[in-house]
């Protein structure tokens, strides 16, 4: 009987002081969530100040049908989401503002995307990333673009194929494997790149392409920071130059001459390795990046045998050109700019320590003129389901 | 408001003891009231039957039947027995007759110097069963068994002829423990059916049944049944310490004796089995455990109760192991679901909403869109709603079962979700707890009080509860014990060659060793080399 007492004593001790616990933290029902799907920053027009778009869902417009076009900075009727947006000085401040406006509290877990508008990028980016980095709520794997022009344009761009504008973006994002003409970051590869003191932090560029009714939004190509502020951008090509070297090169296509004739072969890449190394020779310092890149033949305009050994080895070769022709122009380009947008200097650092205290205080002028080599070696595997096209064979 | 309880516990135990008291002083008196009168047959039959119609009192089942034995000389008797009790066949032809009619004809009988009643047990009664006492009680109590008694003037002895015979259901499939392969057979409610069933599957004179009474009032024969050799002395003799302490005044079911006996009479999980199966019973005992029967019952009790033996059944060892090891893991893991599922949901959608995967929050949060209540109140009260519907089917009749079930389709599954009242994950989730809970038959008890605790957890504090629930759930189980044998074994204490029958089912020419946490004195189950393997191609040359 004695432990009997014990253990109900002992029980509702626990009991009691569970109930002290309730409410004094985040218990909170689903529909009293304003869920944040994607966040665009930009610089305001009349007064210079920060204007913040934070898009929640409607949860209640989730579920009726159609896309919705045109939420209209949240006065759509049908549109599931709700652009709301918010002027103030600090970023904290500018959100928690939004509680003037919204009947439910921001939840931020779930945030797809942070869109950056070019003016506001252009002028240094870091004094706003300290909340998404700092609070507790919000997610370091979220994906960083750069917007062509406002950020609130794109989040308020109503994609075809999604209800919600920054799912849409995100999706795109998690797409761009197949083409690797893109630099898909995420808020932690941004951060990291910042936290370095030479290497230039990336992200994509997001942008609404096409006049009116036919406009489509569409990521492509690279923004190049220096320190925290935008200062130029990468093509296509120099883009997926910049992801050979630093091994992100996933899927894609390269284009070629037929070795035989006028035609176009496509490769597709299957598989692709790079690696920079770093040499210091007579106080003389260099790069050298290596790739290693596998791919089939999949796509031929021409009527030649390309499976024949010999031209097998020209196409080889081709693909070898133009994947060094890719990395030399972005690396051209970033040298011109003077952003470290490959890491070189951080290879020197983990390489060459001694020589690094020396190199670093006039790093960008010595990558600027650094000296790198570039190997490429490529590989054909396979020229899927069919040798040669399907053309009558030639006499030879 | 706890020590008002607690005080009120402590009332209800003193009132036992006071009962107790009396019944005890009661008991001691009527013995004396016994002593003082006589306790013994006379010589006198007339004596005998008004002290017998005295203790039987005007019972309109009891019947007297008083006829003249014919032997040498013309002798008077009675016959006392149960109507409905006893086989009228064997009173009619094996007693009545032979005494009435028969016996005239034997001669040989007159010259024998043997008292009267030893001749006609010895010469006359053809029944099996037939012994003598002189003690009015033990003769009424047989009496009420279902024996016949025959009082013979001028003897102070009586026979006790075994004619006990009564109406009793067919042996069945037994209701609860349905199998898809393996024996039909269940329990009934006759005791002497138990046994026999156990015994025909058990051919072997080292099956032990011992019968003992338990209930001064119902008398209630008890049965123990275990193979000697197999199950651990000291168990016998804990089951029957245990059965001897039980002093009251009566036994309907087994579960009465389960409640008498067992080891952890506050804990939601049962330290003693029970089964309906002859077969799972001899499993059991020939593991080394000990069976006890309970007349009127169909429920064997089966001991030590292990936490594993829940996910079991007698069907995954008539086929074959592979299929049967998937359904080991499926079962635990709709324990698991049944006890934690709504708590999860809870935990996630009021606390943890991080943890959702983002398609998946979509189509929650517009499902619970405009529904009223927080999570916590769906959950406990679907849960509520289900206990409800499910006792109303299982006590329904089955007509009437079925308006139930289709009432709670309808109205709960689908208008209350169309009206708003409930989330439609919720239904769901509710849905796959119930289907989940039915998995494992022997755990729905413990399960349902385990669900609304976790709720209760989860519902004040997330995850967080969950853990402390379940940590506190362990900790209560490996403190469990079921005479003897830790609950949670072979897991905690860790046997890793018994874990051959727990998560998986070994094969059986693999499981060659009995468990040993249950403290068999014969360890080894069957012979190496059993593994079944194609004639090697020299034996089959030599054929």
């Amino acid at each position: 009987m004695k432990s009997v007492k014990k253990v109900v004593a002992l029980m509702t001790t626990i009991l009691i002081l569970s109930l002290g616990t309730t409410g004094c933290w985040n218990r909170r029902e689903l529909p009293s969530l304003g869920i944040v799907m994607g966040v665009g920053l930009d610089k305001s027009e009349d007064s210079g100040k920060l204007e913040v778009t934070a898009q929640l869902i409607k949860t209640s417009e989730l579920n009726s049908g159609g896309t919705g076009e045109g939420g209209g900075g949240g006065s759509g009727g049908s549109s599931a989401y709700w652009n709301l947006q918010n002027t103030g000085e600090s970023m904290f401040a500018t959100i928690r503002g939004f509680t003037h406006k919204s009947s439910r509290k921001l939840y931020w877990p779930h945030n797809q995307v942070i869109i950056f508008g070019r003016s506001l990028a252009e002028n240094g980016v870091q004094e706003y990333l300290d909340f998404f980095v700092r609070d507790q709520e919000t997610r370091l794997e979220v994906y960083m673009l750069v917007a062509q022009d406002k950020a609130s344009d794109i989040l308020d761009f109503q994609p075809k194929l999604e209800k919600i504008p920054a799912v849409g973006i995100s999706e795109l994002m998690e797409s761009q494997d197949a083409n690797s003409q893109t630099c898909v970051t995420q808020l932690n590869e941004f951060v990291t790149r910042l936290m370095s003191p030479t290497t230039a932090p990336i992200a994509p560029i997001i942008k609404i392409e096409g006049p009116g009714a036919k406009s489509e939004l569409s990521v492509e190509g690279t923004a190049v920071f220096k320190k925290d502020k935008l200062i130029g951008q990468l093509t296509k090509e120099e883009t997926r130059g910049l992801l050979w070297a630093i091994n992100k090169v996933k899927s894609g296509i390269i284009d070629v001459k037929c070795p035989d004739c006028a035609g176009t072969v496509s490769l597709e890449i299957i598989r692709s390795k790079g690696k920079i190394t770093s040499q210091i020779i007579d106080s003389k310092p260099s790069i050298t990046i290596e790739i290693e890149e596998e791919g089939n033949i999949a796509d031929q305009s021409c009527d030649a045998n390309l499976v024949a050994p010999d031209a097998t080895e020209k196409l080889t070769k081709q693909a070898e050109k133009a994947i060094l022709d890719e990395v030399e122009s972005a690396l051209k380009k970033s040298q011109k700019l003077k952003a470290d947008i490959f890491g070189f200097g951080d290879v020197f650092h983990q390489r060459h320590l001694k020589e690094w205290t020396q190199m670093k205080d006039d790093w960008d002028e010595i990558y600027s003129n650094l000296e790198v080599e570039i190997t490429v070696q490529a590989k054909i595997r396979r020229s899927g389901t069919i040798g040669r096209p399907a053309t009558p064979e030639k006499e030879q | 408001m706890l020590s008002y309880l607690l005080s009120r516990l402590k009332y209800l135990k003193l009132l036992g003891q006071n009962y107790k008291l009396s019944q005890s002083n009661s008991t001691a008196s009527k013995d004396k009231d016994e002593k003082s009168t006589t306790s013994y047959l006379s010589a006198s039959l007339k004596n005998n039957l008004n002290l017998f119609k005295e203790s039987l009192g005007n019972n309109y089942d009891v019947v007297i039947r008083e006829f003249t034995i014919n032997m040498p000389k013309q002798v008077d008797g009675a016959l006392i027995y149960l109507t409905g009790m006893t086989d009228s066949k064997i009173v009619n032809d094996s007693i009545l007759k032979p005494l009435m009619f028969e016996s005239q004809l034997d001669k040989t009988t007159l010259t024998s110097k043997l008292d009267t009643i030893e001749m006609i047990r010895t010469t006359m009664l053809s029944v099996g069963e037939v012994s003598k006492s002189n003690s009015i009680n033990d003769l009424v109590d047989n009496c009420m068994a279902g024996t016949s008694i025959l009082l013979v003037d001028g003897c102070t002895e009586a026979l006790l002829i075994m004619t006990a015979d009564w109406k009793a259901r067919s042996v069945d499939e037994p209701k609860t423990e349905s199998v898809v392969r393996g024996s039909r057979e269940g329990f009934i409610e006759n005791l002497l059916t138990n046994t026999t069933l156990l015994r025909r599957k058990i051919k072997n004179p080292d099956l032990v049944l011992e019968s003992m009474k338990i209930g001064q009032r119902t008398k209630t024969n008890v049965c123990i049944a275990y193979i000697k050799g197999l199950a651990n002395p000291s168990l016998i003799d804990e089951i029957k310490r245990r059965l001897n302490n039980i002093h009251t005044d009566s036994i309907l079911e087994s579960g009465y004796i389960e409640q008498f006996i067992e080891d952890a009479p506050f804990s939601i999980f049962a330290t003693v089995g029970n089964t309906e199966k002859p077969d799972s019973v001899a499993a059991k005992i020939l593991e080394g455990r000990a069976a006890i029967f309970v007349d009127g019952t169909p429920f064997v009790l089966t001991v030590p109760l292990l936490l594993v033996e829940n996910f079991q059944t007698s069907e995954d060892y008539y086929s074959r192991p592979y299929f049967v090891s998937f359904i080991r893991l499926i079962r635990f893991m709709a324990y698991l679901i049944s006890i934690l599922a709504p708590a999860t949901y809870v935990a996630l959608t009021t606390f943890h909403q991080e943890l959702i995967p983002t398609p998946l929050l979509f189509s929650m949060a517009s499902a619970q869109e405009g529904v009223p209540f927080p999570a916590i109140a769906e959950a406990i009260g679907m849960g509520v709603i289900f206990e409800i519907l499910r006792e109303a089917g299982v006590r329904l009749p089955r007509p009437v079962g079925q308006a139930v079930s289709i009432v709670g389709a309808l109205v709960i599954g689908q208008s209350a979700v169309t009206a708003g009242l409930i989330g439609a994950p919720m239904v769901i989730v509710v849905a796959l707890t119930a289907v989940a809970s039915f998995v494992v038959p022997a755990q729905t008890d413990s399960g349902g009080v385990l669900r609304i605790v976790f709720v209760a957890l989860a519902g004040f504090s997330g995850g967080f509860g969950i853990m402390i629930g379940l940590i506190g759930l362990f900790i209560h189980l490996t403190s469990l014990r079921s005479f003897g044998t830790p609950f949670l074994s072979p897991i905690a204490p860790l046997s890793v060659a018994d874990l051959k029958d727990t998560f998986i089912r070994a094969p059986l020419w693999a499981m060659i060793t009995r468990p040993s946490f249950i403290g068999s004195q014969d360890p080894k189950r069957k012979d190496f080399r059993l593994k079944p393997s194609p004639p090697s191609e020299k034996e089959s040359q030599s054929e």
